[in-house]
């Protein structure tokens, strides 16, 4: 609520007033994106806990995140042993897709605004496809959320942040982070 | 800022009480259908249910189609595919599914088959996969506990592809439940048991978990008040059809509440559970439901505590202070559990069942952390957490 009875709160209305406009809110979620598919392609290969839940991902498979109308997007495919970050168009149908109804509602949860539970419970979120890997997905995305950000942002995201002790998570981030840079140095497969 | 949002559809009509089914032929002639076929399975026909139904329309003139009475218990994709090919071949207009969640559950996806003039059922499955309206399609049940007559929701079996298929869209929602006490009158005391604890559920998980709502809130408070007062007199005398339909309206309502409020923890262990050994949904959910709750205290406290003033009623409620509320409202829930073991024999534990061998547990917790509905609980739940909620059901 607004200390102030008179002045209309712009956040309820941010196409009209002020606050980032949609066109901003798409560009930041298109980098969020982008970001998320290339840390948890690096967590992946250097967390043990994420990778056992890859592991039993079925060969070949493939997910995607997007917004509804079709971007921002990101998409990840298993090869072989990884998970690698992969053009949306390249996939041709995803075997799990993460929606987002608008951009405005992919901006609340790539903002911290918003916890992923909590979009799913209020409809802004829906997955299609084969639950068993949304969860482990998802586990996943928890996991390497908790790993990579600083604890008061990790919370808002997070249905229960894990019990990771400082030196532990510190050693696991640098590794993340150290892998993405060497990634983003690599020619990117798609 | 508030950021409070939610969402709530239920466009269903009920036609629920005495005398119900025969306001059949008039929902049919108003959607235009003068040949409904009816789905069933083995156990309803045999009870005489669809004979009821069936007289109640030809008794007005109207005519009936193929009577399809091939649904397995939890469904299966051959009786999808077979009952929409009897519904093409024989010119039919509408869908009857008569009986408990296996027939209308498998009703819906004929209903899909029946619309899109057959193909593969598999193409539709998943998330808002539809993009039209079905063929009418009017839900009788004949067990008061799924609330699939209610709901956007249909699980098949798959055994070809070894696992369960997951139908959601709005159009899987029947036009019309008709509640009528004569379908449950006589039910036999275990599935009454089973089926009203599997409503409880529902109502319980609605109104426990994430997507909790002003609306569902309504719905799921009204379904816990009836099956409280209901369950027990019901078990004892079967054939009182004001509690039958008393029931059957609760597990209406409880079907709103959880289709538009997701169910948690206690639906993961239960699916699990139910794939791996076929413990029968309800009984599986009335087993987890208290040691469930006792997990979700830390987050729950607030809302658990609010159940007692609809599972024990105003005086007990307001007895109690309010810091013991929430143990007071498991405790109600634990005695009804007590209640249908005395009289008919519902499993109260794990062990109880005689289905599982203890050193499964691991292996159940590890997968019940891979069913969807984990998403909606209001507790994290880790590996750890829910292999000690599988201890402490296991019982001695
Ligand atoms: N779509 C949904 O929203 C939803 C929700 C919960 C559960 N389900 C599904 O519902 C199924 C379970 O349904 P259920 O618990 O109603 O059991 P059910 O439909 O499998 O029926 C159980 C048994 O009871 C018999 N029976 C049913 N009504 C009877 C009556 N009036 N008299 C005598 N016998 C009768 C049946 O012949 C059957 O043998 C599961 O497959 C579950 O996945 C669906
Ligand atoms: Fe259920």
């Amino acid at each position: 609520m607004s200390p102030n009875p008179n002045i209309i709160d712009t956040e309820l209305s941010p196409a009209a007033g002020r606050g980032p406009s949609y066109a901003i809110q798409r560009v930041y979620a298109g980098f969020m994106m982008w970001l998320i598919s290339r840390l948890l392609q690096a967590a992946s290969a250097v967390d043990p806990v994420i990778k056992k839940d890859i592991d039993r991902l079925p060969e070949d498979f493939s997910f995607s995140m997007r917004v509804r109308s079709g971007s921002p997007a990101l998409a990840m495919r298993k090869m072989g042993d990884d998970l690698r970050a992969v053009q949306p168009s390249a996939l041709q149908r995803p075997a799990l897709v993460f929606e987002f109804k608008h951009v405005a509602h992919a901006f609340l949860v790539m903002s911290f605004q918003e916890s992923t539970p909590r979009a799913f419970a209020n409809d802004r979120l829906a997955v299609d496809g084969d639950f068993a890997c949304a969860m482990k997905i998802m586990r996943s995305l928890n996991r390497m959320q908790a790993l990579v950000l600083p604890r008061f942002i990790a919370v808002r995201a997070l249905k229960a942040y894990p019990p990771i002790g400082i030196v532990e998570k510190l050693g696991l981030a640098a590794r993340i982070y150290g892998r993405l840079v060497i990634d983003l140095f690599k020619r990117d497969p798609s | 800022m508030n950021r409070e949002y939610f969402e709530f559809v239920c466009p269903v009509k009920m036609v629920a009480g005495f005398r119900a089914l025969e306001h059949i032929p008039f929902e049919l002639d108003t959607r235009g259908s003068v040949r409904p076929m009816i789905v069933s399975d083995k156990g309803v026909v045999a009870a005489g249910l669809v004979d009821i139904v069936v007289k109640a329309i030809t008794s007005e003139g109207g005519q009936v189609g193929p009577v399809f009475d091939d649904v397995p218990p939890d469904s299966s994709m051959d009786a999808v595919n077979a009952g929409a090919a009897s519904y093409l071949e024989s010119g039919c207009d509408a869908i009857i599914a008569v009986g408990g969640g296996s027939v209308m559950d498998t009703a819906k996806a004929m209903n899909i088959m029946a619309t899109e003039g057959g193909g593969d059922p598999r193409r539709y499955a998943g998330y808002n996969n539809l993009k039209h309206r079905l063929k009418p399609y009017i839900a009788v049940p004949t067990t008061a506990g799924t609330g699939s007559e209610v709901t956007a929701i249909s699980v098949i079996k798959d055994t070809d592809a070894g696992m369960k298929t997951f139908y959601f869209s709005q159009f899987l929602m029947p036009d019309v439940a008709v509640l009528d006490p004569r379908m449950t009158l006589k039910l036999p005391p275990m599935i009454t048991a089973a089926t009203a604890m599997d409503a409880m559920t529902h109502a319980v998980e609605a109104f426990t978990c994430l997507a909790k709502n002003p609306l569902s809130d309504a719905y799921a408070e009204a379904a816990i008040r009836r099956i409280s007062e209901w369950l027990v007199p019901v078990l004892r005398k079967p054939d009182d059809a004001r509690g039958r339909l008393e029931l059957a309206q609760a597990a209406a309502m409880a079907g709103i509440a959880f289709s538009n409020s997701p169910v948690g923890l206690v639906h993961a262990l239960a699916h699990t559970i139910g794939a791996m050994y076929g413990v029968h949904h309800g009984a599986a959910n009335s087993i987890f439901l208290p040691y469930v709750l006792e997990f979700n205290l830390p987050a729950s406290r607030a809302d658990i505590g609010d159940l007692l003033f609809h599972l024990a009623g105003p005086e007990d409620f307001a007895g109690t202070p309010v810091e013991r509320r929430a143990e007071a409202a498991i405790a109600r829930i634990v005695e009804m559990k007590e209640a249908a073991h005395a009289i008919c024999g519902l499993p109260r534990t794990l062990s109880e069942t005689g289905k599982i061998p203890k050193e499964d547990l691991p292996k159940i917790a590890e997968n019940s952390l891979d069913d969807g509905t984990v998403v909606m609980n209001p507790v994290d739940v880790t590996y750890e957490d829910a292999l000690a909620v599988l201890e402490r059901a296991w019982g001695d």
